[in-house]
């Protein structure tokens, strides 16, 4: 999971995709996960971070965070080849 | 360490250029309870989904619509409209509050008899009308609201052979100001067939003229097309009088007043643009005072209005099943309660709230019932909170027409619960089950 060159995010949660023009609002911890990812943190890593500070059950979260990538890469927002990648 | 309130994360696009017209407000609305009680708890103890009534908001809009009218006319009679929501304990209290019934079947006759209404306080409406159903109304002294000749002369029959007079009222059909025009129920006043109808009633022996009746459409927005329609009852009214030298002893504005619910397209929300029963009850009432009618001879005025009376009391309580992103990003819950209980899903946007604290990230939402059909569409879009699978969903304002129209597929019709003015709760109507289609099939196969 690579975000795109093009994609600028501010501190308080807005996007912008230079490539398309669109921009976008993150809700805080959305704005958390795309910076973990950004680090190019693995779903295990990220996961475990998650887990640790919020009260959240581990299968909820998988779910969500899959949505969430989902959305991103429909915004063209992160990179990724191969569906079967997250893991 | 105490962890983190945990919420889903989302990303949405802005729309540049599309601000909110009204500026609405930004809190989510939270639907926690009813008359007090807390929704986590219904559905516990009923299930879900579950129809939950509020006696409390029944009688109060009752008293508002009563107040509204009585205050303005000396002779004021509700109906209550049997086919709006026609549950034996709503039925009930629309009686104790002194409501008149209006049938329209003769099922619906039979149910208002079972429920202690005199034969002599039920108005008769509807086009269809067997022998066997006009016999139990003119054996219960019934007002019988003549829709067609067909009707009128089969009704001239069925009274001579029980050598008994039928009390009669005939539907009218007119040109109010508004589109369409319900041409479909009644006889025609512009183009003299109400006229006509009268003149053959009058002539009748077993027949006694006592009324006029019309029901101008439903979900009328404008008080001034009842006041068109009241006026026009009234030039009958009045040239009945100087034909025949009798007063007929009512008129019958019928209902179809709007509940606040927001109609699909509609640009306000429903809150916003919805007449109140005083708008109405001053166009109606101004029409009849000022029209020729003498003061002593005013009639005394019905209204059968069910839905704008009962709309407010009635929410649906369901469970979100599932959240699914749809594949051009927008945002869709799957929840418990499908569009074969709502039937006025189809015609409204109905409102839509969680019952407790949420997020305040909102996104456009499509919310989608359990059926397994594609029309199964509740909220095509609504700007929603983020919800999880189990959060408690409230639907309002679905006391009209849901629970009468409502289609049994694929699952039991759930509960329906009425909260009484001391906030106990009862099963008005129990959820239904496999025994309740079993006992109504027979399988020659076995």
């Amino acid at each position: 999971m690579i975000i795109t060159e093009e994609i600028k995010i501010s501190d308080n949660g807005f996007v912008f995709n230079s490539r398309t023009g669109d921009s976008f609002n993150l809700n805080p911890f959305g704005l958390n996960i795309i910076k973990l990812i950004a680090e190019k943190k693995e779903f295990e890593q990220i996961k475990e971070k998650v887990l640790d500070e919020y009260d959240i059950s581990d299968l909820t979260f998988e779910k969500d965070f899959y949505e969430f990538c989902a959305l991103l890469k429909h915004h063209q927002i992160i990179l990724q080849d191969n569906p079967l990648e997250f893991k | 360490m105490e962890k983190l309130i945990y919420e889903k994360p989302v990303i949405s696009k802005i729309n540049a250029g599309m601000p909110s017209k009204f500026g609405l407000p930004v809190k989510q609305k939270i639907i926690s309870e009813i008359d007090g009680l807390a929704i986590s708890d219904l559905m516990e103890k009923f299930g879900s989904p579950v129809f939950v009534f509020s006696e409390k908001t029944i009688r109060e809009t009752y008293s508002e619509a009563k107040r509204a009218f009585e205050t303005r006319y000396p002779k004021v009679q509700f109906a209550w409209s049997y086919k709006t929501n026609y549950l034996d304990a709503i039925c009930s209290i629309f009686h104790e509050e002194g409501s008149w019934a209006e049938v329209v079947s003769g099922f619906e006759f039979n149910k208002a008899l079972s429920l202690g209404v005199n034969g002599s306080q039920i108005l008769f409406n509807g086009p269809e009308k067997s022998e066997a159903d006009l016999t139990l109304a003119i054996e219960n002294n019934a007002s019988i609201h003549i829709d067609h000749f067909d009707e009128l002369y089969l009704l001239i029959e069925t009274a001579r052979k029980l050598n008994k007079k039928a009390r009669v009222s005939i539907r009218i059909n007119l040109d109010a100001g508004i589109y369409p025009i319900w041409d479909r129920f009644g006889f025609n006043y512009e183009n003299g067939e109400a006229w006509n109808a009268i003149n053959r009633i009058m002539l009748a022996d077993n027949l006694e003229l006592i009324g006029l009746h019309t029901h101008i459409g439903t979900y009328i927005m404008v008080g001034s097309a009842y006041a068109i329609a009241a006026s026009k009852l009234a030039n009958l009214y009045v040239a009945i009088h100087r034909k025949f030298d009798y007063w007929l002893k009512y008129i019958d504005l019928g209902g179809g007043f709007a509940s606040k619910n927001t109609l699909k397209g509609a640009y306000m929300p429903g809150t916003e643009t919805c007449p109140s029963f005083d708008d109405y009850a001053e166009a109606i009432t101004n029409a009849l005072i000022s029209s020729e009618i003498p003061h002593e001879n005013l009639p005394l005025l019905f209204l059968e209005t069910g839905r704008a009376m009962i709309d407010d009391a009635g929410y649906l309580l369901t469970t979100t099943l599932a959240n699914k992103r749809l594949n051009n990003g927008k945002n869709s819950l799957v929840i418990d309660a499908g569009v074969n209980l709502l039937f006025t899903s189809f015609w409204y946007n109905l409102g839509i709230f969680p019952s407790k604290e949420t997020s305040s990230f909102t996104e456009e939402t499509t919310i989608y019932g359990p059926l397994c059909m594609n029309i199964d569409v509740i909220r095509d879009t609504i700007v929603f909170p983020q919800i999880k699978v189990g959060d408690q969903l409230v639907i309002e304002r679905v006391g009209a027409y849901n629970v009468s129209q409502w289609m049994q597929f694929i699952n039991y019709r759930p509960n329906v619960v009425l909260i009484d003015l001391e906030g106990k709760t009862h099963i008005i109507r129990k959820r239904e089950n496999l025994e309740t289609f079993k006992s109504l099939e027979f399988n020659p196969k076995l």
